[in-house]
């Protein structure tokens, strides 16, 4: 705490102010002041499907530019059988064994995937939060399945946030990464995403994703999977909805 | 004829120019991002976010007391530890510390350069704990014991066979040049140690005070990773690269990847704001945020350069930087180079030690034309200059070269007395005689005028001079105007 004090002090002073008057931000309100986002989250919330839907164009355009592969299902079912299509496709990359592990999220507990592998060595993890060796099963995994809370059309991004039974290493360790997102969660841009993350009361550590990993670091040759998934699955859950 | 000796400047610069690989990506790096940058800046919708940023940041330094204190104290409710440091080795010793508390064995790093402005690298080292760079760049230059040349693209003077024998050797992988097999080899190497390490140790693009977070952003994944997996995080983060509330951070950091590498944001920005939760699986149990000053509150206080602390480490001045173009980031020696670098290092290193680049730059003005936060360096160059020709004690500089201004004092009483320059002249005419070639052109100068004609001919002096001329083909004298007298001025 002295360290700080001294140190503030010398910004202070570099400021012309009085170096041992510690200035309190309530002095000047106008400096943490956010604008209204009152008509933002009005216009969220208000979108017919129809303008979702062009919103969904419009993330899966720009998302291919990034190399997202996406898929539209219009039912939990559909979006199963996307994702046991990947699982049954697709080789691991660090081991021979097809561990996948799946955030503790009702939409993807409702994809019901442990009824679906009845012949072949798929293993299946959920990261519940009491379990002590998530990190070991996120290590051994080829593919994490998460739902992220928000996706941005504008930038083809999605933010994960971090909470409870919904850890980091899930969208980031395993070779490929599915995230499966509702319609209804998509916003335009940027700044309709930022004014539904300050309502939020309380932040935890949260990612914005917008693609695989990649890097052009030799002779600026763009590779896909750089230390994260080198592959992103983006499936859109559009169910058919007859009123709104 | 016995020549000045070069300054390490000029023989990296030569380095460069002389290596057609180097030449070539910078040609390419500047052509795409360079030229990519000003397209984008010129089609973008929004015309006034780039001044709005500007000010914001501006404004933010001015606060930069009260902004520093709200993060701290938002992280430290999050139970995250901030440690604020004068010093570089104030900020050095702490880590230090943190990593003995811990029993680190190994350090992974997130790309920073502020690491490098600290020189924490060889104290670690010395403190017995290995450090890996994890930025596949970054990686390559560790193994190589190279240093980096480009902010965002490091090992840019690298070409693939030069890499692919690198990890032949390294990494005892078959040898390839092929960039994805390489890629994957670092993978694989590098997922080793960052899934075996003890400590994460990264910088801050861009905090935010109002949420207590830190951002930082990468297109490579690592960065997450050295800031999820390993159960200690260091973040070293410069005083000045912070934003008071989410809203400032959403536009600034759009600035920051658009800048960079033309993106509407990198793959991945991740927000830290503390120690991950009991019950959340990932590393990080500890979380340091170590604040550092090591020379930015001088800056700040001088209202000449304190424009220079709004920068967002983008990297877009050097793609644009003819200088920057042809001599490479080597020849800067140190850890910020191109434009920024030619003004950041003096300031924070010493103008007479690096005065080589405050001379090196053109002044031509790109830098401040491509900026996505409008700084005007050339205006700072000259600033720089000008305590280099009549020293400063602010700055602690002295006069870099007291002959010059001999020389320039003597240059003013010529010009200004015309018989005296029109004498000078015809000296001067008499004396190239037998340095002009076959061409009309002068090849060579002797003694300190060589440097001149080092790298190009130059046109004698003319056999007569415009004014000469003009006197002889329209000879009709202008009518004499009244002259303006004192009494006049002052009226
Ligand atoms: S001076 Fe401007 S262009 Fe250069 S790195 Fe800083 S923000 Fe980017």
């Amino acid at each position: 705490m002295h360290k700080q004090t001294t140190f503030l002090a010398n910004v202070r002073t570099a400021l012309g102010e009085a170096p041992q008057v510690e200035r309190s931000k309530s002095t000047f309100p106008r400096l943490f002041a956010a604008p209204d986002t009152t008509e933002t989250l009005k216009k969220i919330c208000g979108r017919t499907v129809t303008e979702l839907n062009e919103l969904v164009t419009i993330f899966l355009h720009n998302g291919n530019m990034l190399n997202i592969s996406s898929h539209i299902a219009e039912s939990l079912h559909e979006a199963a059988d996307v994702v046991v299509e990947l699982i049954r496709t697709k080789e691991p990359e660090f081991n021979y064994v097809k561990h996948v592990i799946m955030h503790d999220h009702p939409d993807i507990a409702a994809l019901e995937l442990w009824n679906r592998f009845n012949r072949e060595a798929v293993t299946l993890h959920t990261t519940f939060s009491r379990d002590r060796q998530i990190t070991d099963k996120t290590i051994a995994s080829f593919i994490g399945i998460t739902a992220p809370t928000i996706g941005v059309a504008d930038s083809a991004t999605v933010i994960q946030l971090t909470e409870p039974g919904r850890p980091r290493s899930t969208s980031l360790l395993p070779s490929l990464h599915i995230a499966l997102l509702r319609r209804e969660n998509i916003v335009a841009d940027l700044a309709e995403a930022y004014a539904l993350l300050r309502q939020k009361s309380y932040l935890d550590s949260l990612v914005f994703i917008s693609g695989p990993s990649k890097t052009a670091d030799i002779e600026a040759h763009m590779v896909y999977g750089a230390h994260g998934p080198r592959e992103l699955h983006l499936i859109v859950l559009a169910e058919p909805v007859t009123e709104r | 004829m016995s020549k000045k000796p070069q300054s390490q400047y000029c023989m990296d610069a030569k380095k460069s120019m002389d290596s057609p690989r180097l030449q070539a990506s910078l040609h390419s790096l500047q052509n795409r991002f360079g030229k990519g940058a000003m397209a984008l800046w010129a089609e973008m919708d929004d015309q006034d976010m780039r001044r709005r940023v500007k000010k914001s940041r501006m404004k933010n330094l001015e606060y930069l007391d009260i902004l520093l204190a709200e993060l701290a104290k938002n992280v430290r409710t999050r139970g995250g530890h901030v440690h604020f440091a004068e010093t570089a080795q104030d900020a050095i010793d702490y880590t230090l510390d943190v990593a003995r508390k811990n029993e680190v064995k190994r350090v992974v790093k997130g790309k920073s350069m502020l690491s490098m402005e600290i020189a924490i690298d060889p104290a670690l080292q010395e403190a017995g704990i290995e450090v890996v760079e994890t930025d596949l760049g970054e990686y390559i230059i560790q193994l190589a014991g190279d240093k980096p040349s480009h902010i965002i693209a490091p090992c840019i003077h690298m070409d693939r066979s030069r890499i692919g024998e690198l990890f032949a050797e390294k990494l005892g992988i078959d040898y390839t040049d092929d960039p994805p097999s390489l890629t994957a080899a670092a993978r694989k190497a590098l997922r080793e140690k960052l899934l075996s390490a003890d400590m994460g140790l990264t910088g801050c693009n861009l905090a935010c005070a109002a949420t207590g977070h830190i951002s930082l952003v990468s297109n490579e994944g690592n960065i997450r990773m050295s800031t999820t997996m390993p159960p200690v995080h260091v973040a070293l983060m410069g005083m000045e690269r912070i934003v008071a509330t989410l809203d400032e951070h959403r536009e600034t950091v759009q600035l920051l990847t658009r800048g960079a590498a033309l993106q509407k944001l990198s793959t991945y920005v991740s927000f830290v704001g503390g120690p991950s939760s009991d019950d959340d699986p990932d590393g990080s149990k500890e979380f340091h945020l170590v604040i550092i000053d090591n020379g930015r509150s001088k800056i700040l206080a001088d209202p000449e350069f304190r424009e220079v602390l709004a920068c967002i480490r983008c990297g877009a001045c050097l793609n644009i930087c003819p200088v920057y173009g042809r001599i490479g980031g080597h020849a800067y020696n140190s850890p910020y180079c191109g434009p920024i670098g030619a003004v950041v290092t003096p300031l924070l290193d010493g103008i007479n030690k690096h005065a080589d680049l405050c001379k090196g730059e053109t002044l031509c003005g790109a830098c401040k034309d491509i900026c996505p936060v409008q700084i005007d360096l050339p205006r700072m160059l000259a600033a720089l200059r000008q305590k280099l020709a009549y020293g400063s004690d602010r700055w602690n500089t002295r006069q870099h070269n007291p002959l010059e201004v001999y020389a320039f004092t003597l240059w003013r009483l010529i010009v200004c007395w015309s018989p005296l320059y029109r004498t000078g002249l015809k000296i001067a005419r008499l004396c190239q005689r037998p340095f002009v070639e076959k061409n009309r052109m002068i090849k060579r100068m002797a003694g300190v005028a060589s440097g001149w004609t080092d790298g190009r001919d130059l046109p004698p002096i003319a056999k007569k001079t415009f004014d000469e001329i003009w006197q002889e083909k329209h000879a009709t004298p202008l009518p004499k105007l009244p002259v303006a007298t004192k009494e006049d001025n002052n009226a």
